[in-house]
C-alpha cells in the first residue's frame, strides 16, 4: 500500500516539477509567469485533442507543447514588448484560456453524452531497475514524462548555475541593465525563458489529460498551475528547492486521492485532504523567510530609464 | 597629422521632437584623456551612448583609425575595444565579482576556477585589490567602480568611457581613480570622461569638449583654458556664485534647533545614528558632509519626525519635540526638502498648486466655507513661481512635466513656506544644473539672512564650503567632529569622510 502511495505521489509530482522548474527559470530572468495556469490548461486541451484526433500520444504531446507555446507567446509579447503588467496580463490569459478551451472543445466535439476517452500513457518498467524492491516500482514503473523529469532536474540546475546562458538569465532577473550593457538583448533572453515555460507548462498540462486521466474537462487543472507557481517561491528560485516543494505537494495530493478511494472520509472530511496542498501553500509562503527573490522580478525593462 | 583613434563626424540624434545632439564632431587620440563637460541635459551622455551603441545616431559617422564603423549595439562597440562605465553602475549586486566580470564574455559551460584566476591576474596588473569571490553588494562604492573598470579591462578595452565617475567617490577614492586613468592612458589607451565638475577636468584632461543644448560649444586644450572660460562656454553666460556674508559676530544668537545624544538603532543591528549632539543657531547654515548613506537621511528624518529616536532628545527653540508627530512639527515651523524628491516630496501626476499644499492640506488657510479655496491656492502658487523663478506653464501644470531643477524649486518654495523656524535640506542640488544650483544656493542664503536655522546635508564639498557656517562630518552614523568653516580643507574633510579619525581630537 505504501508503495502504491509513493508511486502515486511521484506521478502527481511530475507535472508540478515541469511547471515549477519552468517557473524558476523564467522568474530568474525576471518574468513572473502568472499565465502558468492558463498554459497548463492549454497544454491539457491541446494534448487531448492531438491524441484523440490522431490516436498518437506523441503527436498529442507535440500539440500540447504548441498550445502552451501559443499562450506563453501571447503573455511574452504583451509583458515584454508591450510592457504591460505581468500579474494583470497573466490573469487575463488564464481566464481567456479557460474560455477558449471550453469553446473549442464544444466546437470540435459538441456536448457528448459520455466523456470522450483516450488511453492514458502506459507505464514503462525500466528493465533491471524496476526490479529493485520498493525503489523499483516507485521510481522505475512510471510513464515516459516522469523519466523526462528525472533528466530535467539536473539539466535545469546545470543550465542555471554552470553555464554562461544561466548566468545571463540570473543576471537578467537581478539587473537587466548590466546585461544590456554587456551587449546581450534583455528582452530576447526573457522571451526565451517565457517560451521555455510555455513548452514545459504545455507538457505539464498534457500530463493531466494524456498522461493520467485519458480525458479532458475544463477544470482538469484546477489550480495546479498556481501550485507550481507557489512551489517556485517555496523552492527559493532553485530547481533543487522546487524538487523538495513538489515532493511535499505530490505527497499530500496522493494522500487525498488515496483517502478518497479507501473511504478515509469516515475519520476525516475528504475535503480536508483536497484542501491540504492549498492550505500548505499559504502556510509555507507566509512562514518562509529570507526569500532570494530576483531583484527585478515582474519589472519590465526599458532602455530609456 | 596623425589619424585620430576615434572620430565622430556630424553626429545628430533626435528624441521625438527634441534635439539631443546636433552636429557633434570631435576626435580622441591614442593615449589621450578627453573630458566632456556640460550641464545636465547638454547631451553628453547621449553622444557617448551613441558611441557605445546603446543609442542609434540619426545622422553622422563614427570613424576608427580613419575607417568608418557601424556601431549598432554595445557588442559592436566592444568588438572595437570601446567600453563604457555608466553613472549608475550596471553591476549585479547579488552576484560575485567574477560572475559580474565574465557576464556576456564567456560561452557555454563556465570554468569558474579559470575565470577567477584570470580576473585576479588582471586586477593585480593595475594594483587593484579586489576579492573576486565577494558579492558586489558587500563592497564599498569605490571598489564597485573598480569592478566596473575590471569589466572593461577584461574585454581588452582601449577606449574607456566613464560617465560622472567621481560623483559617488570620496576625494581620496577619486584620487586613486585619477592615478589609474594616468597609468591606463600611458599604455596607449584612451579615456573619455563625462563630467560637470570643473576641478577634475583641469586636473586630468588633456583636451576638453564643452557641450551645451546638444551642441559643441568648445574644443580646447586643457593647458590653454581656464575655469572662467569653461563656465561661460557651458552656461552661455557668465555666472557669479553667491557669496556667504560673514555672520555678525557680536550679536547674541539664539539656539534654534538642538539635538542631544540622539541615537537610532534597530534591534540586533549597528546603530543608524549614534550619539549625535549639535545646536543650530538662528541665521546659521549647519552643514553635514559625508559620503551618502552614512546616516544623513536618517538624521533629517529624525528632525522632521519621520523616524523615532531610540534615545536622546530633539529640541526646537528649547521645547522638547522628541515625541511629537510630523504634522505637529510642520505646524511648528520645520520644513524638509528630502533627498529623493520623486519618492518623498512630490506627486508627479498632480499639479504645481496641488503639490504646493501637499504637506499642509489640513491647514485652515486653504479652506473657505468648507471647500478648497482654489483662488488662494492659485495665487500663492503663482507667487512662488515668480519669486523662485520657476519655469512652468502655470499653477495648473502637472509637476512631472517640469525639469528636475524646476521641480526642486517648487519643493523648496513650499518648504521655505513651511519652515518658520528650521529648514532641513538633504542634498538639495543633487543632479541639478549650474543655473538651478545657483538659484537654490541664493535662496538658502536668503533664508539664512531671514534668521532661520538651516540643516544642509550635502555630498558636494564645494557646496558645503560655499554655504555653511559650521560643518559636521558624518561617518557611519556618528559625527567625526564639528568644525568652523575655516578649520577644514578638502583633504582634511576627505579623510574624515572616509572615517579616519584625527589624532588630536577635541
Amino acid at each position: 500500500m505504501i508503495i502504491s502511495l509513493l508511486k502515486r505521489a511521484l506521478m502527481m509530482s511530475t507535472p508540478l516539477l515541469f511547471g515549477s522548474i519552468a517557473e524558476v527559470i523564467a522568474e530568474r530572468s525576471g518574468m513572473m509567469v502568472t499565465a502558468i495556469e492558463g498554459i497548463f490548461l492549454m497544454g491539457a486541451w491541446g494534448g487531448f485533442v492531438g491524441t484523440y484526433l490522431t490516436g498518437s500520444a506523441f503527436i498529442g504531446i507535440l500539440a500540447a507543447i504548441l498550445s502552451g507555446l501559443v499562450a506563453a507567446a501571447v503573455y511574452g509579447v504583451v509583458c515584454i514588448y508591450l510592457k504591460q503588467h505581468q500579474v494583470v496580463t497573466g490573469t487575463a490569459i488564464n481566464v481567456l484560456a479557460a474560455g477558449i478551451c471550453t469553446y473549442l472543445q464544444r466546437v470540435l466535439f459538441g456536448v457528448p453524452t459520455a466523456p470522450l476517452k483516450i488511453s492514458p500513457l502506459p507505464e514503462i518498467a525500466i528493465p533491471v531497475l524496476s526490479k529493485i524492491p520498493v525503489m523499483g516500482p516507485v521510481f522505475f514503473q512510471q510513464n515516459i514524462l516522469t523519466y523526462v523529469v528525472y533528466l530535467l532536474i539536473p539539466a535545469s540546475y546545470f543550465l542555471l548555475f554552470k553555464t554562461s546562458f544561466g548566468l545571463t538569465i540570473r543576471s537578467t532577473g537581478e539587473n537587466p541593465e548590466a546585461v544590456d550593457v554587456a551587449g546581450i538583448n534583455v528582452n530576447a533572453v526573457r522571451f526565451f525563458t517565457v517560451l521555455l515555460a510555455g513548452v514545459m507548462g504545455g507538457i505539464a498540462g498534457a500530463f493531466y489529460s494524456v498522461g493520467y486521466l485519458g480525458m479532458f474537462t475544463t477544470n482538469i487543472i484546477g489550480g495546479r498551475g498556481w501550485i507550481a507557481f507557489a512551489i517556485c517561491f517555496l523552492g527559493n528560485w532553485n530547481p533543487k528547492g522546487a524538487v523538495l516543494g513538489t515532493v511535499v505537494f505530490g505527497l499530500t495530493e496522493a494522500i487525498a486521492i488515496y483517502m478518497q478511494s479507501v473511504g478515509g472520509g469516515s475519520y476525516f472530511p475528504n475535503e480536508l485532504f483536497i484542501a491540504l496542498p492549498y492550505l500548505l501553500t499559504i502556510i509555507l509562503t507566509v512562514s518562509r523567510r529570507n526569500f532570494n527573490v530576483p531583484a527585478k522580478l515582474g519589472v519590465a525593462y526599458s532602455k530609456e530609464n | 597629422m596623425n589619424t585620430p583613434f576615434f572620430e565622430l563626424k556630424n553626429v545628430s540624434k533626435y528624441f521625438a521632437r527634441v534635439v539631443a545632439n546636433k552636429d557633434i564632431s570631435f576626435s580622441v587620440n591614442r593615449g589621450e584623456v578627453l573630458a566632456l563637460l556640460g550641464e545636465n541635459g547638454a547631451g553628453k551622455s547621449t553622444v557617448m551612448k551613441i558611441l557605445y551603441g546603446l543609442y542609434k545616431a540619426d545622422e553622422g559617422q563614427i570613424l576608427m583609425d580613419g575607417k568608418e564603423q557601424k556601431i549598432t549595439s554595445p557588442k559592436d562597440a566592444m568588438a572595437l575595444g570601446i567600453s563604457m562605465i555608466q553613472q549608475h553602475f550596471s553591476l549585479v549586486s547579488a552576484h560575485t565579482v567574477t560572475e559580474n566580470i565574465i557576464l556576456g564574455n564567456v560561452n557555454g559551460v563556465i570554468d569558474y576556477e579559470k575565470c577567477k584566476k584570470e580576473v585576479e591576474e588582471l586586477s593585480s596588473q593595475y594594483g587593484f585589490q579586489i576579492p573576486v569571490d565577494a558579492k558586489v553588494e558587500e563592497l564599498a562604492v569605490g571598489v564597485q567602480q573598480k569592478v566596473e573598470i575590471l569589466k572593461a579591462l577584461y574585454l581588452k578595452t582601449s577606449l574607456l568611457i566613464m560617465d560622472e565617475p567621481t560623483a559617488v567617490l570620496t576625494p581620496q577614492e577619486a584620487e586613486t581613480l585619477m592615478e589609474f586613468v594616468k597609468e591606463y592612458t600611458s599604455r596607449g589607451n584612451s579615456v573619455i570622461f563625462i563630467t560637470h565638475k570643473m576641478k577634475e577636468v583641469m586636473e586630468v584632461a588633456d583636451r576638453i569638449i564643452v557641450m551645451r543644448n546638444g551642441r559643441i560649444t568648445g574644443d580646447l586644450s586643457a593647458k590653454e583654458t581656464n575655469e572662467v572660460e569653461l563656465t561661460r562656454l557651458m552656461m552661455g553666460k557668465e555666472m557669479v556664485p553667491p557669496k556667504r556674508e560673514q555672520a555678525e559676530e557680536q550679536k547674541e544668537k539664539k539656539v534654534c534647533l538642538e539635538l542631544s545624544s540622539v541615537t537610532v538603532q534597530r534591534k540586533g543591528e549597528p546603530p543608524l545614528l549614534s550619539d549625535l549632539s549639535f545646536q543650530i543657531m538662528e541665521g546659521e547654515v549647519f552643514g553635514v558632509a559625508g559620503v551618502s548613506g552614512n546616516g544623513q537621511e536618517e538624521l533629517c528624518e529624525v528632525v522632521c519626525g519621520a523616524l523615532p529616536v531610540t534615545s536622546g532628545k530633539v529640541l526646537l527653540n528649547g521645547t522638547d519635540i522628541t515625541s511629537t508627530s510630523i504634522r505637529e512639527r510642520i505646524d511648528q515651523g520645520i520644513g524638509y526638502v528630502p533627498v529623493d524628491r520623486y519618492r518623498d516630496a512630490m506627486v508627479g501626476e498632480m499639479t504645481l498648486a496641488e503639490n504646493m499644499m501637499l504637506k499642509t492640506s489640513f491647514d485652515k488657510k486653504w479652506i473657505s466655507h468648507g471647500f478648497l479655496n482654489k483662488k488662494k491656492l492659485q495665487n500663492d502658487t503663482q507667487k512662488a513661481i515668480d519669486e523662485f523663478d520657476i519655469k512652468a506653464p502655470g499653477p495648473d501644470a502637472q509637476i512631472k512635466g517640469l525639469s528636475g531643477g524646476n521641480q526642486q524649486k517648487v519643493i523648496l518654495a513650499r518648504e521655505v513656506g513651511n519652515a518658520g523656524k528650521v529648514l532641513i535640506m538633504d542634498q538639495p542640488t543633487r543632479g541639478l544644473d549650474l543655473g538651478a544650483i545657483n538659484n537654490i544656493h541664493n535662496n538658502i542664503l536668503a533664508e539664512r539672512k531671514n534668521g532661520k536655522g538651516i540643516l544642509l546635508v550635502s555630498t558636494e564639498l564645494s557646496e558645503i564650503f560655499q554655504l555653511c557656517d559650521r560643518i559636521a562630518v558624518i561617518y557611519k552614523g556618528s559625527f567625526m567632529g564639528i568644525y568652523d568653516h575655516d578649520q577644514l580643507n578638502t583633504e582634511r574633510i576627505g579623510l574624515l569622510m572616509a572615517g579616519y579619525k584625527e589624532e588630536k581630537e577635541a
